[in-house]
């Protein structure tokens, strides 16, 4: 335990000596901290709306202005962080589970489910997001869950494919073959051999993947067919505004930039954790010299 | 050729298995299509003679084997709504959405790959530095924000220049080919700014990977220069990766070209889509969606072939792995 606890700080540290993996720590621990400001705190309750001010600019009163039906911005914003971190959190977890699964039906020494598996990924992989979001949509309505299961889903595949050659290569390797001839229940063997191989791509893929599944939810709900109306997000500030953007210009400003902000601190965070938790990439983590 | 045949085989499979699942998706998950579009107060007997109109009330097989039999022979079915035709809207509407993706995977390549070359070519490390800032930063920002600032700053009205047209598309088509293209100009921007920042990373992957090939330096030991062996031996190294990209970014791409699609107003296949899921056009979304889907089932197997045709190292590899 007190091992895993100082590799943690290792990797923490060489992260935070590069600009980028700095960048990333600093805005992703913004948005989890505002997510959770935001259960028992926002300056205006979300539901307050003051017809007198419509559309105003920034103020004190107002540090990011206020919207259409006068509700405050900046509430509007900060609720809505909570809402996209718990639908990157899950996309992230459903395209894992999916995307090893299918990984490990690829690698598995059954000759047909390999087969298959290989020939559904190839088949499916060109199926894009806002398809499925589109398919799920009719029978369900729109929701959150839509969004998860439609990113997740897609993301898998996506990852499934990229991380089939390192864990094809894992797979051949005679320490899974020993592990395997000794007994070691198959499960266990993809767990605890094959998975750590794939790691590296694996992080910065599921990184960028709660990247995309920002965007997504962004496209999406303003199609109308993402988070239900009146459920605050980023995509749903973005798409209230999006209509006076001719009158207002300011209004669009900010979820935009938020929304970039979170999206460019997650597609570094992948290649920071990567450089940072590969003992290979980082000299830190060799021999453990520079903690004591 | 072995290849060849099972790749198209594999294709029709999946056409076949991708009409089932559209199918079954629209018909077992929970929802009575029927109830939803009568409305909330519609009488019992009015949602049963809906149910009978569009055909729900018979077996699925039978409901499959009609539509299917209708794909089939070019048959797309009729919108329960508007009484058109499927095949002619979808044909009307492609005319404006074709265009649109054509013209941003084409700005995409414009800006995405003398950009990515750049980043691998320069030695510069400040100026690397700015070309990896802008690649992230630029694959960041959602279509939706991209075309809002591009309205902001270029559209007729609104904009700080006012060039082109803000929203809406020329209602005589491409009879006037100036005018429809001045309305595709922005939209087209907005998702090709952003594809390109994507492609450029990639290209600056790709490129940078194959930089590290032996071949490369062969050649440069053969007396090229660097910048002439990157971009002769090295580009055509990363270039089957960068055609397998291509495809996958394809994909990618149709969200930000319906949202972008509304957010101009243009009359393309994802309003139309978007607005019959709204409707819960049942027979008109799943012809709909099969299309889609099948088109983009069609474009991962030019992406397979192209891949295949622009490396031959493939073909060694397979025939050493089956023989």
């Amino acid at each position: 335990m007190a091992t895993l606890r100082v590799t943690l700080r290792v990797i923490l540290r060489s992260m935070w000596r590069r600009a980028g993996g700095r960048y990333s720590l600093i805005v992703l621990g913004l948005w989890v901290l505002v997510s959770l400001v935001s259960l028992v705190w926002t300056p205006y309750s979300l539901l307050a709306t003051d017809g007198f001010h419509v559309w105003s600019k920034p103020s004190a009163a107002h540090p990011l202005g206020t919207d259409g039906v006068g509700a405050d911005v900046l509430s509007w914003l900060m609720a809505g962080s909570r809402t996209n971190l718990i639908i990157a959190a899950l996309s992230v977890i459903v395209a894992a589970a999916f995307g090893l699964l299918l990984v490990a039906a690829m690698v598995s020494r059954h000759g047909a489910l390999s087969a298959v598996s290989v020939v559904l990924v190839d088949a499916l992989i060109s199926v894009p997001t806002v398809l499925v979001a589109l398919i799920l949509c009719v029978p369900f309505g729109a929701s959150a869950a839509v969004i998860v299961a439609a990113c997740g889903f897609a993301y898998g595949l996506n990852l499934a494919r990229i991380l089939r050659p390192s864990a094809m290569l894992a797979a051949r390797s005679a320490y899974v073959q020993s592990a395997l001839h000794s007994g070691m229940p198959a499960a266990r063997v993809f767990l605890t051999h094959i998975v750590p191989n794939t790691l590296p791509v694996l992080v910065v893929q599921l990184s960028m993947s709660a990247g995309t599944s920002i965007l997504a939810e962004a496209g999406l709900t303003y199609l109308g067919i993402g988070v239900g109306a009146g459920v605050p997000s980023w995509g749903h500030s973005l798409a209230t505004s999006v209509k006076f953007v001719g009158i207002y210009p300011l209004t669009v400003l900010w979820p935009g930039l938020v929304v970039t902000a979170v999206v460019v601190a997650l597609n570094l965070l992948g290649d920071a954790l990567r450089d940072a938790a590969d003992p290979l990439a980082n000299p830190a983590l060799r021999g453990g010299q520079d903690e004591r | 050729m072995r290849f060849m045949v099972r790749r198209l085989a594999l294709f029709a499979a999946a056409l076949v298995g991708l009409s089932l699942l559209v199918f079954v998706v629209l018909r077992v998950l929970p929802g009575d299509v029927a109830a939803v579009m009568a409305g909330t107060n519609a009488t019992p007997e009015r949602i049963v003679s809906l149910r009978a109109q569009m055909g729900l009330d018979r077996s699925y097989a039978a409901q499959y084997l009609d539509w299917a039999d209708g794909l089939f022979h070019g048959d797309l079915g009729t919108s329960a709504i508007g009484g058109k035709s499927v095949a002619s809207q979808v044909g009307t509407r492609a005319g404006v959405t074709f265009p649109l993706i054509v013209l941003s995977l084409l700005i995409a390549l414009a800006i995405g790959l003398p950009l990515g070359c750049a980043a691998v070519l320069t030695r510069n490390e400040r100026l690397r530095g700015v070309f990896h800032v802008v690649a992230i930063v630029g694959g960041a920002v959602p279509a939706l924000w991209s075309g809002l600032l591009l309205i902001l700053l270029f559209a007729r009205g609104v904009g700080l220049f006012g060039v082109f047209p803000s929203q809406g598309f020329p209602a005589d088509g491409w009879s006037n080919p100036g005018q429809a293209l001045m309305a595709l100009v922005l939209p087209a921007l907005a998702t090709g700014l952003t594809a390109g920042a994507g492609l450029m990373r990639y290209t600056r992957a790709a490129l940078g990977e194959a930089a590290s090939n032996s071949a490369v330096d062969m050649a440069m030991a053969c007396g090229m220069t660097r910048v002439q062996a990157l971009l002769r031996v090295g580009l055509r190294l990363a270039l089957p990766q960068l055609v397998s990209v291509f495809g996958l970014m394809f994909a990618q791409m149709i969200t930000g070209v319906m949202v972008i699609e509304s957010l101009f107003a243009l009359p393309g296949l994802g309003a139309m889509l978007v607005t019959d899921v709204g409707n819960r056009d049942l027979l008109a979304v799943q012809s709909e969606l099969f299309l889609l889907a099948a088109f983009f089932l069609l474009l991962g197997l030019l992406v397979d072939l192209a891949h295949r045709v622009l490396d031959p190292r493939f073909k060694t590899a397979r025939s050493r792995e089956v023989g």
